[in-house]
């Protein structure tokens, strides 16, 4: 369909639209009442084929908003239904959960946040806020603000917690595996709650909260130029594409064009940080199927991109790099040998670590028809990134809506058809030699000149950003009042959509396999540590090291079948 | 105590713990495990279960939600059990200071529990790990 062709689709929905607003070429917006968005959704979703991104709720003084955002891929253009509920006393929208799947963790977040009654919701349980959060209190909502400022915080209870508190009811006598929430290895605290009916797993459910620092609060009261630094902590190894994400934004608002060297900038240092994410997954998995040695090794050959991106932005992490209207820091041009120099090293070993994993017979056995998520899951939770491009979804953000320079240079998206474990390592394998290529360009055609443009001020309006992170898309909604402040700013990160495609990826498969599936889409928690199995009474019958070495075992198993004596590598460096 | 001392500085073994960080710090001492750094060498190993814990690596603002399982955590530790607050966030709760779910400070919630615990500070957003190292090291010796 091409832009045309789409706004014909959409006027067959106009009798239930109050308006259309188009702020630029690329971003849509339908304007209607709560009672319509139902319907609209469902348009979108269904005739239309859009994507679902995310929703983000808005307390307009005497009104709500709920924006539905969604992303139509092929013109790389974002579709937003602004559906405005005139209770504000007792607001209240119908879900639309039911023939989306992928939205049922928003609306419980913005019935949390925001206290909107979410009607004929299928699992309407707290997602977000703390067991110990009083109810009726709602953060995002304005009137909060004046307790906060007076120092009002959720008071905890100091009893120690019996087991974290879960969605989903568990029929009674079913054994029940509980994942999380904490595990040593690396990562967030998360809580998931496994059914299972022997080896195989039968049912999952998680529970969030244990991350949340309020964030889109904390943005309301940052100035535009701080808010940056916020979103990069958002996620340490997604560091540079939320802040990118954020300025996109915000630069959509107010029309600013940056200087073409920013937009190369840019580029490069999303691409390194997408490599060194990529490489610390194909590590983690190794670290899980009982291949240290593959953690060891990918683990090594990130450090250099790290001591690259220190050199470029002055940190190993949170560059603080990118600004309205530009970049804080050039790249000096007498890095770029260096860097070109370095880049050849890793390509080498990349390459080495990618046969090695692509030729390597156990790793077939072993990983592949594990944690399939079809390709019709994939498009219902509408998950994105890697995750999606290996079911076959070919999504990229850098590509559909092309940002930064990601437009002005050669490469390709990387899709494979099985939507198992093995295809999205190799999905993320060959990205990351992609992403060579990529920054190796970029630093060859880096345009002379300045990397900033003077900003004064943001005029009122909104707007939407969104950036390819490591993990898939992030997302960014910002509504400016003309003040030096959002006055809303939604932050969507890749795994709020990715995690719960672990319904329809874990179910049916054996508790061994669990570990790998819930790590192979790379969530910001990949809760893999900790976990015990309990049987119906609540008596420990598997700890977290009986797993992870059923796990082991399987892989020896498969060795053993083939005849395969072990993993052998070579070292460049030690051969 | 002072034997108990003693043995806690020799070969200490660590649980990590992750009270609402951005995983930057978390990332950071996983990298204090693989070969650029690689801490295994001077005796110091990540554990799975606080209870074989002689130290707790703490990250992150203390959510509320993550309060009560850091309690539980610290609770479930031998004493003497060092705390290292590692990075920003985990030392003063940093740029998340006005979250409304924030309850941190590790400290005060630690502190609140044991009020004689050995605590441990490692600044920086976050801190590299050669920080973190020297971090280690420097508290165990002044202990």
């Amino acid at each position: 369909m091409n832009r045309e062709e789409l706004d014909n689709k959409l006027s067959e929905i106009r009798n239930k639209l109050t308006g259309i607003e188009h702020t630029t070429d690329k971003r849509i917006y339908l304007l209607c009442e709560s009672e319509n968005a139902y319907d609209v959704c469902k348009f979108l979703f269904e005739e239309v084929g859009t994507r679902f991104v995310i929703a983000s709720g808005v307390d307009a003084e005497k009104r709500f908003e709920v924006l539905y955002h969604f992303a139509y891929d092929s013109l790389g253009a974002v579709i937003t239904v602004k559906a405005s509920i005139r209770n504000h006393e007792n607001p209240a929208i119908e879900s639309i959960a039911p023939f989306l799947p992928g939205a049922e963790w928003i609306e419980r977040e913005i019935h949390d946040l925001l206290g909107i009654e979410i009607t004929n919701h299928p699992n309407m349980k707290r997602l977000i806020l703390a067991d110990d959060w009083p109810e009726g209190v709602y953060p995002l909502r304005k009137e909060m603000d004046a307790k906060l400022a007076d120092g009002w915080r959720c008071k905890t209870s100091s009893r120690p917690p019996v087991r974290p508190a879960s969605g989903r009811k568990v029929p009674l006598g079913k054994p029940v595996l509980p994942v999380g929430p904490f595990h040593p290895l690396q990562e967030e605290m998360e809580f998931f709650q496994l059914t299972v009916d022997g080896e195989i797993v039968t049912d999952i459910d998680m529970r969030i909260s244990y991350n949340h620092r309020g964030m889109e609060k904390i943005s309301e009261s940052l100035q535009f130029d701080q808010v940056p630094y916020l979103v990069s902590r958002i996620c340490g190894i997604c560091s540079a594409s939320h802040p990118l994400a954020y300025v996109q934004a915000v630069e959509e608002i107010a029309g600013i064009e940056p200087p073409e060297r920013a937009l190369y900038v840019r580029t490069i240092i999303n691409e390194l940080e997408r490599i060194h994410s990529h490489l610390l997954w194909v590590g983690l998995a190794g670290h899980f199927i009982g291949y240290d040695t593959v953690f060891m090794w990918a683990w090594k050959y990130r450090e250099p991109v790290l001591d690259l991106l220190e050199e470029i932005t002055g940190n190993r992490n949170n560059y603080g790099n990118v600004k309205v209207g530009g970049c804080r820091e050039d790249i000096p041009d007498e890095l770029i040998p260096k860097l070109l120099k370095e880049l050849d090293k890793l390509e080498n070993k990349t390459e080495m670590l990618t046969k090695a994993v692509l030729d390597d017979p156990v790793l077939h056995a072993r990983l592949k028809g594990i944690g399939i998520l079809k390709n019709k899951d994939a498009i219902d939770y509408a998950v994105t990134g890697p995750t999606a491009r290996g079911s076959d979804v070919p999504i990229d953000v850098r590509r559909d809506d092309p940002y930064a320079a990601y437009g002005l240079l050669d490469w390709k998206v990387i899709t494979q058809p099985e939507g198992d474990v093995f295809a999205k390592a190799v999905v993320r394998l060959l990205e990351t030699l992609e992403s060579i290529k990529i920054v190796r360009e970029a630093l060859q055609k880096l345009p002379k000149g300045p990397v900033t443009v003077e900003v004064k001020e943001i005029p009122p309006g909104e707007g939407c950003g969104h950036a390819e992170a490591p993990r898939g898309e992030t997302f960014h909604y910002v509504r400016s009042d003309g003040g030096n402040r959002p006055v809303r700013h939604k932050m969507r990160a890749p795994s709020f959509v990715n995690v719960p495609s672990f319904r329809a990826s874990c179910i049916g498969g054996h508790i061994a396999d669990v570990t790998l599936t819930l790590a192979s889409v790379d969530p910001c928690y990949s809760c893999t540590e900790r976990l015990a199995v309990v049987d119906g009474r609540g008596k420990v019958v598997h700890d977290y090291d009986v797993l992870l070495r059923m796990s082991r075992e399987k892989t020896a198993q498969i060795q053993k079948d083939l005849g395969w004596p072990g993993l052998k590598l070579e070292d460049p460096e030690i051969g | 105590m002072s034997w108990k001392i003693k043995a806690l500085k020799k070969s200490p073994w660590v649980f990590h713990v992750n009270t609402g960080a951005c995983n930057n710090c978390d990332i950071e001492i996983v990298n204090c495990l693989t070969p650029k750094f690689d801490v295994e060498r001077l005796g110091i190993k990540l554990v799975g279960s606080p209870r074989h814990a002689d130290a707790l690596l703490v990250t992150g603002v203390v959510t509320a939600q993550a309060a009560p399982r850091l309690r539980e955590v610290y609770r479930q530790t031998p004493k003497p059990c060092a705390v290292f607050c590692i990075g920003a966030c985990a030392c003063a709760t940093g740029i998340f200071n006005s979250g409304y779910h924030v309850v941190g400070p590790v400290d005060k919630i630690i502190r609140e529990l044991d009020p004689n615990a050995i605590i441990a500070y490692v600044p920086g957003c976050p801190p590299k790990p050669e920080a973190i190292i020297s971090g280690v090291v420097q508290a165990l010796s002044a202990i």
